[in-house]
């Protein structure tokens, strides 16, 4: 198979006449001065059609949610919908140029602020703002109004609190905003431990950090208390939307005592997920925070959406612009799709197929917490390591069976853990495959233990050395002999 | 339902198999206070047909950039961008994959994030890149943040020249941390005042950022700018449109430590701003320090060619407080989007659009030195910008706009010594006709 | 050679005079498996005991390392940047860390011995 770089590639070809006329209309060379121009750049010149044969044969080389059912953990990778994608390539929503006067705009507007208004009655919460380009960025965005709110009231707050089944982002965002990290452990149920919360608890909280249901696919049952117990210390409460799919419809993040969400809008709502991005993190607050956001705010006047920079109290920007407005099409389109009953559906048909997998594989796959789970469910490998494979040779074997493979080692707290989320979108054969091909490869285990330990072999690549790649990084191309 | 393939009859065996009687079973163990009774409060779901009707027509509601003779820049560009680049990266396997956290079966994904890698240490002369960032003002941000973790310094200095969403962005990022960000101010002719500079630096400075070609349009003297940091062990992060790179003395032969910027004007659509991304790179030193993910290229079991994710050490999801960066999810389309863009253009093509860009903005600003009423206060040192003057320049850019001409970025709206200022651009989409044009209608503004 | 001493965080330190090497135990590369990269002070910090002196990772964990005592940094391995697997391969020899300066011999009484420290992995494991 011909893995050539681009660079690689020995066809030399001449530009294409992509855009005019060959002479410029000045001597750049003459207007310029030399010590400013380039005199070497090293690109490669394969021509259109080579280009497209490389890129297609890479487009070829991988697994994607239209092709191979994806139970990744907490990522919700469900059918991204093809109307989604027509509506945002619409001229007049591309065409767009980010400072264009605002009645150029009026259209857009309209879009990002009625998905604003849907997205505070998914949310219960009052106000929305659509900029951040990823959960994380979201969780940025919360944090830094959280810090803001404290410091204007003068109290002395240097802690966050985050259970230990937390994913990576919530600590390494609370770090950025100076806070100090406290880890609540899990009780023997998989939940937050309240009594070691309450000790954890004291004066100098700035906030808790949870997602509801954790990261283990557990719906937090003592939340309110939770809540109570942070708010009496004159703390917030933050929302991790990753794993909201499993309560859209049901229940509201100020319903269970939150002070600021942020959603995914690459899970719950649908947006593709682009190999990593982009995606957007748009960030709810209740009344405590709202001149906090960041601006331009996007804001309605009688019927005249504007701009709103004049937000009291707003940290200020995160990002050039309004938000990853492609992505926000996107997830109004499907919103508008979906409707009331279509969010309950969601919310419905993706605990149903989770609590199903479980159901069936718990007699082979041990479940560390065997109690109704929400959207997702976690897996401990622990016995089938016992027998001679880890969680990693069995995701390794589903790549065989062209399934990608769940999430593995994650959360922490459970050893060789496999996190499984289904979606709603997924139908009962692909969900009793998925359980068969489960089934098989645990009995590969003590039948072929050498194809559990050689997976993928239908691959393109058999298990890459990722330790050489660490030690000595090759991160991008060179000619040779440079 | 849209989107949901279980019929009523899978969810009867389901819900037996799991021991639930209804839906409603499954949610049992939540408090009763916090069920929603009614749902939430959204309107039925509308048919695709519906859905399509009530978009477009907010699309409809805009006027695009297309609809006018448009000089508009300021950080995002119209460049043109070939049909066969939206086609490859719309394939379903870029864009409903996910992260290539499974080399295996994501060959093709790593393998084109490493060509984007390897694209942008190309056009910035730098050893490293990451795989991208949410955008420019950001991956700005980042840079200082990255500059600071190695040298162990806590003062920022930001030169005036840079984009002013950029210095709010920066400001934003740092206001959790105990760092101290000062302004090299801009002298007299839009430039860095480097007699100024280095009075601005002292012992606690870790890093200084700025941007060439500057918010100005302006080409900075990068190397006495790095000379002058250097003299003072103070790294230098610089923030550049990509484009430009076609053209211009890459920051890397330049003497520049981290490299950042926008990466839209790579094959990227205008789309109001996003998404498009952020780039990061830097000397092979600061690897160790850089945010986000890296792909790296490796061998597999059976000595063949192999790419994967590596050094996630450094990321999130291993070092949890301690990492570089909270990011997780990027821009990875947008990123590919720009190798691929690149990869059609080739190298005559892309040289062609930065000289283009630049030929034609040179073009505009000789017919514009012609002009009564019209003051040119700095120069043509510049790529494909450039600021010009005018008395009640609000009022000039209406009148322009009523003709179907958008002038360009008012200055007014970020720079209080800049009310009659206006920042004009031109790509290589500009034709000598639509130039013309802008020019002749100016005049007739100004002079009936 | 001088005896090595162990720190409850896996470290150990081998003395030698006024200075002592610092690396990490056996037990301690084994947990962590394939050694990427270890990151180091630089020459002339002063760290105290139990304070943080560096970093070491793998391909899925990272590890801080913390100083079995107190002292100035004199001299670093500067194989370690090449070929971080020594630390797997010779944890207790080649794959040596730092070396330091120490500021107060006394804290050694407060380090396992070899046989100590075996014992108080073994109990660690339940």
């Amino acid at each position: 198979m011909d893995r050539k770089l681009i660079f690689e590639k020995q066809s030399l070809c001449k530009a294409s006449n992509y855009f005019g006329p060959d002479a410029a209309l000045q001597d750049v060379a003459a207007v310029l001065p030399a010590a400013v121009l380039r005199e070497e750049l090293n690109l490669p010149s394969v021509g259109e059609f080579d280009a497209v044969r490389h890129y297609s044969n890479l487009a070829n080389l991988s697994f994607s949610v239209d092709k191979n059912f994806y139970p990744l953990g907490s990522c919700t990778m469900k059918y991204n919908p093809k109307i989604n994608e027509d509506m945002a390539a619409l001229e007049g929503f591309i065409g767009l140029h980010p400072y264009q006067n605002e009645a150029d705009l009026q259209g857009a507007m309209e879009l990002m602020f009625n998905l604003q208004e849907l997205l505070c009655k998914i949310t219960g919460m009052s106000r929305f703002t659509l900029q951040p380009a990823s959960g994380a960025h979201g969780e940025f965005t919360g944090m830094l109004m959280v810090k803001k709110y404290h410091d204007l009231s003068g109290k002395k707050k240097t802690k966050v609190i985050v259970p230990d089944s937390a994913h990576g982002t919530n600590p390494a965002t609370a770090a950025m905003c100076g806070y100090r990290i406290v880890v609540v452990p899990s009780g023997a149920d998989g939940l937050v431990d309240i009594d070691k919360l309450r000790q954890a608890v004291d004066s100098e909280t700035a906030a808790i950090m949870l997602t509801n249901p954790n990261t283990l696919g557990l719906f937090e049952e003592r939340i309110l208390e939770i809540a109570n117990i942070v708010h009496a210390a004159g703390g917030l409460l933050y929302y991790d939307g990753a794993n909201f799919n499993a309560l859209l419809g049901v229940t509201t993040p100020a319903a269970m005592g939150f002070d600021v969400v942020h959603l995914n809008l690459h899970k719950t709502f649908a947006t593709p997920h682009g190999c990593g991005g982009p995606g957007a993190g748009a960030v709810g607050v209740g009344k405590a925070l709202y001149d906090f956001l960041p601006v331009p705010a996007v804001n309605k006047a009688g019927s005249r959406y504007y701009f709103d920079n004049n937000l009291n109290n707003t940290i200020g920007k995160m990002r050039a612009f309004y938000g990853n407005f492609g992505v926000l099409v996107r997830a109004y389109t499907y919103l508008s799709r979906l409707g009331r009953e279509g969010c309950l559906r969601v919310s419905q048909n993706a605990v149903l197929n989770a609590n199903y997998i479980k159901e069936k594989l718990k007699s082979v796959y041990e479940v560390p917490f065997d109690k109704i789970c929400m959207h997702e469910t976690v897996f401990s490998c622990v016995k089938q390591k016992e027998r001679g494979a880890c969680a990693m040779d069995i995701a390794k074997c589903l790549i065989d069976h062209g399934i990608h493979p769940p999430t593995v080692y994650f959360p922490l707290i459970v050893k060789e853990a496999m996190m499984v989320e289904p979606t709603e979108t997924e139908s009962k054969e692909t969900l009793d495959n998925f359980i068969a091909v489960m089934q098989t490869i645990d009995k590969l285990i003590d039948t072929d233990p050498e194809e559990v330990h050689n997976a993928p072999r239908t691959t393109p690549i058999s298990r890459p050395d990722e330790v050489l790649a660490a030690r000595s990084p090759d991160i991008r191309w060179k000619k040779s002999g440079v | 339902m849209p989107y949901i393939l279980n019929t009523d009859k899978d969810v009867k065996e389901m819900l037996k198999a799991v021991g639930a009687r209804t839906l409603d079973d499954l949610y049992s163990h939540l408090p009763a206070e916090i069920k929603l009774r009614d749902g939430v409060d959204l309107a039925k779901g509308l048919s695709e047909l519906d859905t399509r009707r009530r978009v477009s027509s907010l699309a409809a509601k805009n006027k695009t950039l297309g609809q006018y003779n448009s000089f508009l820049g300021a950080g995002y560009y119209d460049h043109y961008v070939p049909s066969a680049v939206n086609f490859l990266i719309s394939h379903s396997n870029f864009l409903t994959a996910y992260t290539p956290y499974q080399p295996e079966c994501s060959q093709g994904i790593l393998q084109a994030i490493y060509e984007y890698q390897s694209y942008i240490c190309l056009l910035t002369g730098m050893d490293v890149s990451n795989a991208s960032m949410f955008d420019g003002a950001s991956s700005a941000a980042e840079a200082v943040l990255m500059a600071l973790r190695i040298s162990r310094k806590s003062k920022i200095v930001v030169a005036g020249a840079i984009h002013p969403e950029y210095r709010r962005v920066l400001a934003t990022y740092v206001s959790g941390l105990s760092f101290r960000v000062v302004e090299a101010p801009a002298a007299a002719n839009g430039m860095i005042d480097l007699k100024e500079l280095p009075g601005v630096f002292d012992g606690d400075t870790g890093v200084c950022l700025f941007q060439s070609p500057n918010f100005f349009g302006l080409i900075e003297d990068v190397e006495k700018i790095c000379a002058l940091a250097k003299a003072n062990n103070i790294l230098t992060a610089m923030a550049v449109n990509p484009m430009s790179l076609g053209l211009l003395k890459s920051p890397g032969e330049l003497g520049v430590d981290i490299v950042c910027g926008e990466g839209q004007p790579l094959g990227g659509t205008l789309n109001l701003g996003g998404p498009g991304f952020g780039f990061l790179a830097a000397k092979n030193d600061c690897l160790r320090q850089m945010p986000g993910r890296i792909v790296g290229k490796t061998k597999d079991r059976d000595g063949r060619i192999a790419y994967c994710l590596t050094l996630a050490a450094r990321e999130q999801h291993i070092r949890r407080e301690k990492a570089t960066s909270n990011i997780c999810s990027n821009q990875s389309l947008n990123a590919i989007t720009a190798a691929v863009y690149l990869s059609v253009m080739g190298k005559e093509g892309f040289k062609a659009a930065a000289m283009n860009s630049c030929a034609n903005t040179q073009y505009l600003y000789k017919r514009l030195k012609e002009m009564r009423g019209v003051a040119l206060p700095y120069g043509n040192l510049f790529f494909n910008e450039f600021v010009w003057t005018t008395e009640n320049a609000v009022n000039i850019l209406n009148r322009l706009k009523e003709k179907g001409i958008i002038g360009g970025y008012y200055l007014g709206n970020d720079f209080t010594n800049q009310k009659n200022a206006i920042l004009s651009c031109c790509t290589e989409k500009k034709s000598k006709e639509e130039i013309d044009t802008f020019v002749n209608t100016l005049a007739l503004i100004l002079h009936g | 050679m001088a005896e090595l001493k162990f720190s409850k965080t896996h470290e150990w330190a081998r003395i030698e005079g006024a200075f002592a090497f610092v690396g990490i135990s056996d037990h301690a590369q084994k947990e962590l498996g394939d050694i990427v990269f270890v990151e180091l002070p630089r020459v002339g910090e002063k760290v105290k005991k139990d304070g943080r002196f560096g970093t070491v990772e793998s391909t899925k964990a990272a590890s801080e390392l913390y100083l079995p005592l107190s002292g100035e940094v004199v001299s670093t391995n500067s194989e370690l940047g090449k070929a971080p697997q020594l630390v797997n391969e010779s944890p207790l020899e080649k794959g040596w860390m730092i070396k330091i300066k120490l500021e107060n011999s006394a804290e050694a009484k407060e380090l396992m011995d070899d046989a100590g420290y075996n014992a108080f992995v073994a109990q660690e494991k339940h």
